[in-house]
Formats: structure tokens, C-alpha cells, sequence
């Protein structure tokens, strides 16, 4: 527990910032050096992993391209009759070829990627603003969203997940699981609903209509959030946890008679981070890619609601444009994942013996 | 050390305790305000320029734009900007005398010129306005306006009052982004921030009809019906537009809120295939007479639908009361009427058949309204009560355009607009003229009767509005008559307000929410 020897060493309370400060320097170092290390010898590797993501960008967006293009639904009749109203048939051959729709697939897939090698995203038939506007719009909604409600479960569910370890099969692992049990079982958007009419209404403690990114109505929503991913990674916690504890080394280390504390914190919970981050990624990738449901239930500007208009109204630039998004974040987190194992487990380092 | 660790991990909790519920607890507001108005609505507009898309119809509900007429409680054309209008002899030539003493909300004069120089910038915008009318000469001279037609156009103040066609201070545009801050018009409230989710307006300071009651009004659009209800009941905000039918029990009471509710301009039918077996009248007069439309709307539907009965909903001026059904629930009748047709169920499967052949008809419903395969399959137990075998189809909604016009069924079902315009001319001619080679392909049924396409032809060229009113209810009437389609019901739209404010109405056109009508209670 280096954190509290500090505290001890210092001798006076008002001194932890000034721990924390060398602490934080110190890691940073050793960070930094690393991370040098590791992208010297990953040099290669790097530009072939972005090699396959341009690749795979290319397929996502194709295919993109192609399932909405196959699938039923006109987007002209689509923009036309938002109105309910009767739309003669000449209106909506001019419609179609002022938006280019009445052009081959692949001559309007390879209109779209060369507008997009121009660095345009094109422009949202049903928006009718430039795709990356419209996303931008949505962004930021989504992005504290996300960040909140990731950092709220991580409160929950780290400490959740290794106590339950620690205690398993007695009282409090009982309790835990049988909350997480009952969290995976419920729908978010119940459980959305479900606060907001207890907060809401009858507390009157947080607005319930949204529209607008304000801390106030991001609690209701990223709460909701962090419950349903909070429940499931308390089980994932607890799992690695209990793995790592059923490992040589630790009964290694109890053998030699290090305090229980410091296996757990300098050991166990190393190791046990590693599979814990590779799900982390891909909730982040999903987190950004917006939560329509939660967003729709709340109220809340982000892309998940942008995304599920968009194809309800088969509007290809913006399907597209959001598909990108997902796409680049998706693996460039996952890239920062890999990256990060090299960190955390130097036995994945390459060309390094341990 | 431990006590320490302990104390700093409490203080932390109840520090972050204390930042979420003061955070929680800032900004809401419970009561009513006379100065704010909130109203809860759903939008689709991602921008506020009025000749894109549909958008227009968002800046007239959100109280900034006006056009030369307007429709009234019972859909009938009123003057609005436009003071009055006339036509002349020839039926060529519209000539709308503008109001004098209206102003934009930049204070710049509102003249026959700006309304001019506003309509041209539709019609260069907008592909839409075409389908409206076309012109050959927009003038105008002092505060007239005057419109030259290509063709004779009845309708023409009806059309006038669409979304589409709200004035805008065209000379405005060149430093005002009208889709991002919103267009210099009008109405009572000018847009002081907007994106797709939250509005915000405020009064205009040179609002021409009366005082405008609120400084500000914030408009949040909450898609989700639940979160929508719950918001009105915790008072955050004053008003709210179309609560779902399963939460309007939770307004009842009437010292708390006012719910003002009123059938749309829609219309649920199933058209019917007459090259089929439902080509025998009394087959076709059978099959209506046994849907229990009652049921379906007050019980199956929990009364978020108006019975049907005739092609245009009650909420227009056409004569629905006076309009008689011939095929009104009444199962009996049905079972004789199929008898005298000849139908037997000779071989005791409960399904009439006749020459061999059993009564059964395919029934085309899409998906993506809620309430079409229910009144689908309500019909479709029914119609087993006389003997009647019905397959339900259900389809994507983009095929039935075509599966209509190709006459792909014998019974097609649609939630369809009658009269957006105030008129419901083009609705009542698009599935019942008769189709002589194409001319008409929407009636894909193969209907057709000469006495029904006389009165058309009379209507076509008929400029007297109660004229044109009798004609339409005769129209109906044979319609309902020779049992060309059956008409399920009408949808209900809703405002819900809290009884803070006053004046909060729903009209059957949905182009009007925000009004300077609404007002606080003092």
C-alpha cells in the first residue's frame, strides 16, 4: 500500500498533495518510457494495424452501403411523406434525382467515398445539414455520457466485484451478486423509467426533461447506464479476481507470509485487470456509439437517436457518416487496448524475454 | 492511519453524495411562471428552414411563422396575414389584400412585396410548392397581391395557409442563417436558440395581433410518451402535445389539468379489390356490416381512435353527421346478404364456398403503424363469425404504394391524410375516380361509377365553398353506398395543459401549438 505509507511518511495530512505529485510524476516517467519502448518495437505492427483498420473501414462502410441500399424502404418516399400527405409520383422522381438516388449502387457508393477522401461526409437528406455537423451536434451528448456513466460503474462494480471475491459464498458475496442478478435482469429502459419517476417526480430532485448536455440531467441517465453495465461487471470482477486468487503465486506469496493487502493490490488486481480491459474497450466502443434507448427515454441529444432516425429514414449519408464514427472509434480503442496489454503484461512484448 | 483512511473515504461519500443531489436540485422549476412558457413536443426538424422538408411545419407549431390564412377548429380557411381575397371572374387570378400594420420580427414592414418576394423563394426552394399550384405571374401592387394561375385553382387560400408558405423576410437572409437561428417572421415568438432537441423562443417585440403573454418560451422535445407524461405531471413543464392514450388517465382531474382532444385529418381504410371476390356488392356490403368498428376503436384501441364511418373524419366540416351508413355493424344482415349471394358452407368448415371455392380474401396491412394489424386482425375474427376466411398480409410499408396501384389484394390497408390543405378534394379523387387507362393509377381497385366521376368533374370546376361542401358529402355517400372501402377509424390527437395556463388548443390541422392565445392564469 504504497499510497498509505506515504501518508505516513509524511506525517501530516496536508502533505498528500505533495506525495501525490511525485507519485504522479514518477508514474508518468515511467510511463512515458514505456510506452517508447513499446511503440519502438511495436513500429511495424502499428502500421499494420492501420493498415487493417483502413481495410476494414472500406468493408464496414461497403456493407453499410449495401444493407441499407438492399433493404426496403425508399428514402425518398421516405423524406416526402413525413407529412402523411399525398405526393405525386412526378415530385418524387425529381426529388430522386436531385439527391443522385436514382444513380447505380456502386456509382453512388464511390460518389460517397470520393466525397469522402475530399473530406465530405455529404449532406443528410433528412437533416439537411452536412453529416458532420449533424454528428457534432451529437457528439458531445454522447461523449459525456458515456465518460460519466463508465467512471460511475467503475465506482460500483470495482469495488463490488472484489469484495464478493474476497468474501465468497458468505454475506456480502451473496448480497452483491444478488444485486448484480437482479440488475442484468432488468431493462435499462424500465430501470431509466423507474428512476426517473421516483428522482423526478416524486423527489422532484432531477428534471426530467432533457434536451440539453447539463450535469443535472446526466445523472439520471448515466445512473441507469452504469447499473446495467455496472451489474454485469461486477461478475466479471469478481470472476478475474477469484481466478487470480486460486493462482500459484499467491499461495506462494501467503506461504512467505506477505500481509493479504498487498497480494491482493500489488498482485492479484494487476493481473486481474487484463481481461477486465478488453471488455472495457469494447463497452467504450458501444458507449459512443450511443445508447438510442436511454437517450430516447431521457430525452438526451446523442447519437444512438440520431442513428436510429437516420435509418428509419434510409438517409445514407448520415447511416454512413455515424457507421465511420463507430467504426474509427471502435478500433482505435481497441488498438489503444492492445497497446495497453503490451504495458500491463510485458509477456506480450515481442522480441522481449522475461 | 486506518482511522484516517476511514475518515477521508467517508468524507469523499458524503462529499460526493452532496455534489450529485445539489446537483440534482439546481435548475427545476415546479410552478407555473408568467413569464416562461414550457411545452413538451416531439420534433423531427433538425433545422428551421421552412422549405425543407416538412421543417416549415415546426417553425408554425413553435409560434414564428404565419401565413396568409389559416385553418380553424373545424379545418375551414381564415384570414391571417392576408386580410382578405378575391378571385376574379375567370377563376384565373387571386387577388390577397395584406394586412396593413404587421410587422417581421426585425421591424421591417410587411408589404405585398416581402410576401411576394417570400412565396417565389418557396417555389425556388422548395419542389413541394409545385404540388400545391403553379403560377404564371406573382404582383404586387400596394398592399395587394395578386396571383395568376396556370389553371383554375379553388383552393387556393387553403393551399396559402401550408407550412410551406409562411412569410419570411427575404431581405433578411443575407445576415441571418435562417435553418440555424431560425427565419424573421411574424408570429408572436422568435427563435432564440434551437437545435433538434430543445428550442428556445422569445417574445417579439413587434407582434401585430395583440399583446404576446410570455418573454420566453423553452420547448424540449421528448420523444418518449412516458418521460413526455411525467414531465407535465411534475409541472416542469406547462403544456404537452399528444400525451399516449394509456397515460391520459393521468390528467383526468380536472382542477389540475386541461386536456383538449380532437380526431385528426386521418383516416384508417382498407381499400377493397372490386376485380376480386369482394367485386359482388352484397359480398363487399357483407364483409363492412361485420366489423364491430365500436369495438375496435373504444375497447381494442382504448378510444385513442374515433369510430369510422365516412372517407373524411369528423373533426372537418363535411357532413359527417349527416352521412348514413348503409353497412353499419349488424352481423345478421351480413350472414343474410352472403346467403342471398349464394355462399354456403357446404362442407360444414365453418368457411362459406360457393361453385367449390372457398369465401376467402387477402387483407394487406403494414406494420409500422401500432394500430393497423390490430384493426387487421379484429376484422379478421369477425369476418370468421359470417363465415368469412381473411389472410392477413403484412407487408413493408414501401410496398403498399405499389401493391395499391398494381391492385395486388382484396383488402388493402392505410393511415392516410384527407385534406392537409383544408380541402379534401385530391384525397377523395385519388382512390375512388375511376381509372380510365392510368389516368388515375392510385385507384388500383378497379371502382368506378360514372354518377361518382360527374360529381368530380362538377368539383373540379367549382368555386363556391358550400357548393363544394354538398358535393363532397354527396361524393361520400356514394362512396359509402356502393361499399368502396371500409373506414376503420379516425386518430386523436391531444394537447394537455396545465390549468397554470389558458388557451392551449389542439386543432385538427397540427400546424398550430404555440400561440399567442396561450396565456397564464393570474
Amino acid at each position: 500500500m504504497p499510497f498509505f505509507v506515504g501518508i505516513g511518511l509524511c506525517k501530516d495530512v496536508f502533505c498528500i498533495h505533495k506525495y501525490l505529485r511525485l507519485l504522479m510524476m514518477k508514474y508518468l516517467w515511467i510511463f512515458y518510457f514505456k510506452l517508447k519502448g513499446m511503440i519502438f518495437l511495436k513500429k511495424n505492427e502499428l502500421l499494420y494495424r492501420l493498415a487493417q483498420m483502413v481495410i476494414t473501414l472500406f468493408g464496414v462502410t461497403l456493407l453499410t452501403f449495401g444493407l441499407t441500399y438492399v433493404s426496403p424502404g425508399d428514402p425518398v418516399e421516405m423524406l416526402l411523406e413525413v407529412g402523411d400527405t399525398i405526393v405525386p409520383k412526378e415530385m418524387i422522381e425529381a426529388t430522386r434525382h436531385q439527391l443522385g438516388l436514382d444513380q447505380p449502387f456502386y456509382l453512388q457508393y464511390l460518389r460517397w467515398l470520393s466525397g469522402l477522401a475530399h473530406g465530405d461526409m455529404g449532406l443528410s437528406y433528412s437533416a439537411k445539414m452536412p453529416v458532420a455537423d449533424r454528428l457534432l451536434q451529437g457528439l458531445p451528448g454522447t461523449v459525456a455520457l458515456a465518460g460519466t456513466s463508465l467512471i460511475m460503474m467503475l465506482l460500483v462494480a470495482v469495488p463490488g466485484g472484489i469484495l464478493s471475491a474476497l468474501y465468497r459464498n458468505r454475506f456480502w458475496d451473496y448480497l452483491i451478486r444478488g444485486f448484480s442478478f437482479f440488475g442484468v435482469s432488468m431493462p435499462s429502459f424500465w430501470v431509466g423509467l423507474i428512476l426517473l419517476y421516483v428522482f423526478g417526480l416524486k423527489l422532484g430532485l432531477c428534471p426530467i426533461a432533457g434536451g440539453v448536455v447539463t450535469w443535472d440531467r446526466m445523472i439520471l441517465p448515466a445512473a441507469t447506464l452504469a447499473i446495467a453495465m455496472g451489474t454485469k461487471y461486477t461478475r466479471q470482477v469478481r470472476t478475474a479476481v477469484l481466478e487470480e486468487l486460486g493462482q500459484d503465486y499467491v499461495v506462494g506469496a501467503r506461504a512467505r507470509g506477505l500481509p493479504m493487502r498487498s497480494i491482493l493490490w500489488r498482485h492479484v488486481l494487476p493481473n486481474a485487470c487484463l481481461p477486465l480491459i478488453t471488455l472495457l474497450g469494447l463497452t467504450i466502443g458501444w458507449l459512443l456509439g450511443g445508447v438510442a434507448v436511454i437517450e430516447m427515454v431521457f430525452s438526451w441529444p446523442g447519437l444512438g437517436k440520431m442513428a436510429v432516425h437516420a435509418i428509419e429514414m434510409r438517409d445514407y449519408p448520415l447511416v454512413e457518416g455515424f457507421v465511420l464514427w463507430v467504426a474509427v472509434f471502435y478500433m482505435g480503442i481497441n488498438l489503444l487496448v492492445d497497446c495497453s496489454y503490451a504495458y500491463l503484461n510485458p509477456h506480450l512484448r515481442k522480441g522481449r524475454t522475461h | 492511519m486506518k482511522k484516517r483512511k476511514n475518515i477521508l473515504s467517508m468524507v469523499l461519500a458524503v462529499g460526493l453524495a452532496m455534489a450529485f443531489l445539489t446537483g440534482c436540485g439546481g435548475s427545476i422549476q415546479k410552478t407555473a411562471d408568467s413569464t416562461t412558457l414550457r411545452v413538451g413536443v416531439t420534433n423531427f426538424a433538425d433545422t428551421l428552414e421552412p422549405t425543407e422538408n416538412y421543417f416549415g411545419w415546426v417553425v408554425m407549431r413553435y409560434g414564428m411563422g404565419e401565413c396568409l390564412a389559416k385553418f380553424d377548429e373545424k379545418m375551414n380557411v381564415q384570414p391571417w396575414l392576408a386580410e382578405s381575397w378575391t378571385i376574379s371572374d375567370d377563376h384565373m387570378i387571386w387577388t390577397f389584400k395584406i394586412r396593413d400594420g404587421v410587422k417581421f420580427s426585425n421591424g421591417d414592414a410587411l408589404t405585398a412585396e416581402a410576401v411576394k418576394a417570400s412565396l417565389e423563394r418557396a417555389f425556388a426552394k422548395s419542389k413541394r410548392a409545385a404540388t400545391f399550384f403553379k403560377y404564371n405571374e406573382i404582383r404586387a401592387e400596394g398592399q395587394s397581391l395578386i396571383i395568376k394561375t396556370e389553371k383554375p385553382e379553388p383552393n387556393m387560400p387553403g393551399f396559402l395557409a401550408d407550412p410551406l408558405f409562411l412569410i419570411v423576410d427575404t431581405a433578411a437572409e443575407k445576415d441571418h442563417n435562417f435553418a440555424k437561428e431560425g427565419p424573421i417572421c411574424t408570429g408572436p415568438y422568435v427563435c432564440k436558440s434551437f437545435v433538434k432537441d430543445k428550442a428556445v423562443m422569445i417574445r417579439n417585440e413587434y407582434y401585430w395581433d395583440g399583446q404576446v403573454p410570455y418573454q420566453l418560451v423553452e420547448i424540449p422535445s421528448i420523444d418518449d410518451p412516458n418521460t413526455r407524461a411525467m414531465a407535465l405531471q411534475s409541472g416542469e413543464i406547462d403544456m404537452a402535445v399528444n400525451i399516449a392514450a394509456g397515460d391520459i388517465g393521468l390528467f383526468q382531474n380536472a382542477d389540475k389539468y386541461h386536456i383538449d382532444k380532437i380526431s385528426s385529418l386521418r383516416t384508417v381504410l382498407a381499400r377493397i379489390n372490386q376485380n376480386g371476390v369482394l367485386g359482388d356488392p352484397k359480398v363487399r356490403a357483407a364483409f363492412i356490416a361485420a366489423c364491430d368498428r365500436k369495438t375496435y376503436n373504444e375497447v381494442l384501441l382504448k378510444g385513442t381512435f374515433i369510430e369510422g364511418k365516412a372517407p373524411v373524419p369528423p373533426s372537418m366540416d363535411y357532413g359527417f353527421d349527416q352521412l348514413k351508413d348503409p353497412n353499419s355493424y349488424n352481423l345478421e344482415r351480413a350472414k343474410q346478404l352472403l346467403a342471398e349471394a349464394g355462399w354456403q358452407d357446404t362442407d360444414g368448415d365453418g368457411i362459406l364456398d360457393k361453385d367449390g371455392k372457398p369465401l376467402s380474401v387477402d387483407f394487406v396491412v403494414y406494420n409500422s403503424r401500432a394500430e393497423l394489424p390490430l384493426y387487421a386482425e379484429a376484422c379478421q375474427s369477425d369476418e370468421k363469425k359470417i363465415g368469412i376466411d381473411v389472410k392477413i398480409k403484412a407487408v413493408d410499408y414501401n410496398l403498399i404504394d405499389k401493391m395499391g396501384i398494381n391492385g395486388d389484394y382484396d383488402l388493402l390497408i392505410s393511415n392516410i391524410t384527407t385534406a392537409n390543405t383544408g380541402d379534401p378534394e385530391i384525397f377523395l379523387n385519388w382512390y375512388w375516380r375511376t381509372n380510365k387507362n392510368g389516368d388515375n393509377p392510385q385507384n388500383g381497385s378497379g371502382y368506378s361509377n360514372p354518377a361518382l366521376d360527374a360529381k368530380f368533374a362538377e368539383l373540379s370546376s367549382e368555386f363556391d365553398r358550400e357548393k363544394r361542401r354538398q358535393l363532397m358529402i354527396a361524393i361520400q355517400q356514394i362512396i359509402m353506398d356502393d361499399g368502396a372501402a371500409i373506414f376503420f377509424g379516425y386518430p386523436e390527437t391531444n394537447i394537455v395543459s396545465s390549468t397554470a395556463i389558458t388557451g392551449a388548443t389542439m386543432y385538427p390541422s397540427d400546424y398550430y401549438w404555440v400561440t399567442s392565445k396561450i396565456k397564464p392564469v393570474r
